[in-house]
């Protein structure tokens, strides 16, 4: 088990002061990844699928329950996780530093961890299929297919156990979505890492995971196999999902 | 009699910074009144062009390099100011994607769509908009910053169907809502038109969406029009190749277990007009002409398609594997 | 992306560079001495005194030049501290949030809520009348803004993607604020740091001209001005020069920073392509 969640609450308060109401983001939700395996979480903006990305990713911190990392739970300092877990975030125009060349941007993590740079950055590159040159570009002069490239390259530069991929192809073009898509199925078998696969889109994230989880209002309403989403889920609100495809 | 709307090889370029962008190059497009139609493309396909244009409301950068557009018969770039503003203003309405954007977010609800009214505008009539979009008519003393997406949508809607406009063009109405209120905001829009006889253009990119709400689709490409017709035909039986990849490549229409092969590439960036066809570069079906010769419309079935080896079997139903 | 400056604001750089030349001729002397007699007193503009002469027969010209100098470094050097404290203080609380996002934005509110000129005067009874009285004005008049600005650039950049994925990736709090933050903010520094300077020459004038900033012999725009207005009636040519100076190089700061602003922070403007 790589990554799991469990009964993990996290109670946001809002509106102004003396009248603050609590929001719960997430309730109880229970989840876990197996080794080398894609959860997929599907749900809509709202129903807490990003706080349980950052929940996940250590960002944030559960107001109860626990989260575990290789049979671990969390400790106390986000950089013990360094390195060990990275992320490819949703928006292709803001995921890379605009003042930064592309290749500084894919060594960073491993700069970051104090390891030097030797070749990683150009083979890496390559791996997700651009062309080496490409690091001493700005991320302004790539296209947004590109640029989602270049977030998973500097994701897996450190070789992670595990990587989180919030809306990672909602901003892309159908075309170029499933180019990424495929990219990431064919890294996913060179490296074996595993992965959180979040988006609101059903069919994206069926066509990735192994398993899916619904969530909906904070809750998780129905986890299963990838295959039942294809025919017939069990909870109203995925049956609804399936028929908006 | 003619159709409402007739776009006629239409090139619009962008300038800025001395570069050229060719955002239309020969967009061919006819909407007859009342009817749906449905305009898909990638983003820098020019159908947003295509649709500003059709208002005349492109940016300054942008220069029209030829073509026409004729509202209900008037060339809209040969009319005068007043003519122009009468036009928009009694055959036409907007809505975009950014609902609350398009929302002055100093005014109330009610006052903004009292002022699209016109003068002598009761709450009452502000109240029978807003219910035709089914909102509740308290949403008038609402400001926009205090609606959902969905509810700011259908007040756009609103403001734009006020008028009872002949044709309204919408640039991806839904994208910043989620499906469970898209479908609501579509319904909306699409029984709210069929009552008041007018025709919709709905720009998206999502062709599957497009063929289940609109009678025809046309398909743009490298800013022009590649493929148009019936929407089931379209999408079913689809007769570009680049349609025949669009239609395959959305995850959603994969099998279990099956692997999607996408187009290959991204679409292009032109600078000026194309020589040949700007899907060559992609496309499985490429033959020396592809390159160097524009290809003419072609009539395959219902389906008017720009591509030189359009009806030949090999490339027909390709990638439609639903 | 990067558009190229428009002409107006071309225009304004020029005028500022030109002014700067200008001012720095002073300094070789080009005009003449500036605290030289060289004719009779309150003469108008002829060949020999280009702008005249003063109530003390000093030639104006070279005298303008070394106000234009004393003006424009006065304001420089204060618009510089501003913006190293702006720029620290307004990142900080922009990223962390928070109790320290807190203080900082009360703190600007208190200076806020005083008027400039105010401020200033206040600054130099406190410190008493003088060159260092001027400069902690502008400083302190030129702060808020500055920050609050850099504060909210900062709070947007902070929730940009490719800094998630920094704190992901481990990196520490310097290397956030100085790798990803600072040089996504920088442009919303220089932009404010051309605002501040048109504030500082106005501050600086206005404290000089009040008696509480520069002191003469010394010339500034501010104390040449407050020279000329006791001869406004009879020798008008003595505030005439300063002044159209003064309003020259504000505007042309003006139009130069908007031009600065359209190119390094281009708003995101609803097209409809």
């Amino acid at each position: 088990m790589i990554l799991e969640l469990d009964q993990v609450t996290v109670t946001f308060s809002t509106g102004p002061p003396l009248r603050r109401r609590a929001l719960h983001a997430m309730r109880d939700v229970s989840l876990h990844v197996g080794e080398g395996e894609t959860l997929g979480l599907v749900g809509e903006s709202g129903s807490g699928k990003t706080t349980t990305g950052r929940v996940a990713l250590g960002l944030r911190r559960p107001t109860s329950g626990t989260v575990s990392f290789e049979g671990r739970p969390f400790g106390r300092r986000r950089r013990e996780l360094a390195g060990r877990m990275q992320a490819v975030l949703q928006h292709p125009h803001w995921s890379l530093n605009p003042r930064m060349r592309v290749g500084r941007s894919v060594a960073e993590p491993l700069v970051v961890l104090g390891r030097a740079e030797r070749g990683e950055v150009r083979e890496m590159l390559e791996q997700v299929g651009l062309e080496a040159e490409l690091a001493d570009r700005y991320p302004h002069e790539l296209s947004g297919g590109q640029r989602q490239r270049v977030s998973i390259a500097r994701a897996l530069i450190t070789r992670p156990g595990f990587i989180v991929f919030d809306e990672a192809v909602s901003a892309l073009d159908v075309s170029v979505q499933v180019q990424i898509l495929n990219l990431i199925k064919d890294l996913q078998a060179d490296f074996g890492f595993s992965a959180l696969f979040i988006s609101h889109d059903l069919g994206a994230v069926r066509y990735v995971a192994d398993r899916i989880a619904v969530m909906r209002g904070g809750e998780v309403v129905e986890t299963a196999d990838t295959e039942t989403f294809y025919t017939s889920p069990a909870h109203d609100y995925s049956k609804q999902l399936l028929r908006a495809l | 009699m003619s159709p409402l709307l007739v776009v006629d090889r239409l090139a619009v370029d962008y300038r800025a910074n001395g570069r050229t962008v060719r955002a239309l190059d020969g967009a061919d497009l006819e909407v007859a009144a009342g009817e749906t139609v449905g305009i898909v493309g990638e983003s820098g396909s020019g159908k947003s062009t295509l649709g500003a244009a059709i208002g005349r409301l492109l940016p300054r950068t942008a220069r029209v390099d030829g073509g026409v557009i004729r509202v209900a018969g008037e060339s809209l770039f040969e009319l005068a100011p007043a003519d122009l503003r009468r036009v928009r203003r009694e055959r036409l309405g907007f809505v975009f994607q950014d609902p609350i954007a398009s929302l002055d977010p100093t005014m109330r609800v009610g006052r903004q769509l009292t002022l699209v009214l016109g003068r002598g505008t009761g709450s009452g009539d502000v109240a029978a908009h807003l219910d035709r979009v089914k909102l509740d008519a308290r949403t008038a003393r609402s400001y926009p910053h205090e609606l959902s997406g969905g509810m700011a949508q259908r007040v756009a809607i609103a403001m734009a169907m006020a008028g009872e406009p002949e044709l309204l063009v919408a640039d991806e109405p839904t994208a910043a809502l989620d499906s469970q209120v898209r479908e609501e905001v579509l319904d909306v829009v699409f029984s709210l038109a069929a009552t008041t006889g007018t025709g919709i253009i709905w720009l998206s990119h999502d062709l599957a969406a497009v063929a289940r709400r609109c009678s025809r689709v046309a398909v743009m490409y490298g800013g022009r029009v590649v493929e148009q017709g019936p929407a089931a035909e379209v999408l079913g039986r689809p007769a570009h190749p680049y349609t025949a990849a669009l239609a395959g490549s959305a995850p959603a229409t994969a099998a279990r277990g099956t692997r999607l092969e996408p187009v290959p590439g991204r679409p292009p960036m032109l600078t000026g007009p194309s020589d040949g066809c700007s899907f060559a570069p992609r496309c499985a079906f490429v033959i020396d002409r592809c390159a160097h010769e524009r290809p003419p419309a072609v009539r395959v079935g219902d389906q008017d398609v720009l591509c030189h080896r359009a009806g030949e079997p090999a490339t027909i139903g390709q990638g439609a594997t639903t | 992306m990067r558009r190229p400056l428009d002409l107006l604001s071309k225009g304004g750089l020029g005028c500022l560079l030109a002014l700067v030349a200008f001012a720095l001729g002073s300094t070789v002397d080009l005009a003449g001495d500036p605290d030289a007699i060289v004719g009779p007193r309150l003469a108008p503009p002829g060949p020999e005194w280009w702008m005249g002469t003063d109530n003390l027969g000093r030639s104006m010209l070279p005298r303008v030049m070394e106000g234009v100098g004393t003006t424009l470094l006065l304001s420089c050097t204060a618009v510089l501290l501003t913006a190293a404290v702006s720029a620290a203080f307004g990142i900080l609380a922009g990223y962390r949030g928070g109790y320290l996002n807190e203080v900082v934005l009360r703190l600007v509110e208190v200076l806020y809520s005083f008027p400039a000129i105010v401020l200033a005067v206040l600054v130099a009874a406190v410190l008493g009348p003088g060159q260092f009285a001027a400069l902690a004005s502008i400083v302190l008049v030129t702060i808020p803004l500055m920050t609050r600005l850099v504060r909210a650039a900062a709070v947007g950049v902070s929730q940009r993607d490719y800094v998630t994925a920094a704190v992901i990736s481990g990196a520490r709090l310097p290397r956030i604020l100085g790798r990803h933050v600072l040089p996504n903010v920088a442009g919303t520094i220089a932009v404010q740091g051309t605002y501040a300077l048109s504030v500082g020459i106005s501050v600086e004038g206005g404290l000089s001209f009040l008696g509480f900033g520069v002191q003469p012999p010394q010339a500034s725009l501010g104390v040449l001005i407050r020279q000329g207005g006791s001869y406004m009636i009879a020798a008008p040519w003595l505030i005439i020069g300063p002044g159209t100076v003064l309003v020259v190089a504000i505007l042309a700061i003006n139009v130069f920073g908007d031009g600065l602003r359209d190119r390094l922070e281009p708003r995101e403007t609803r097209s409809l392509t």
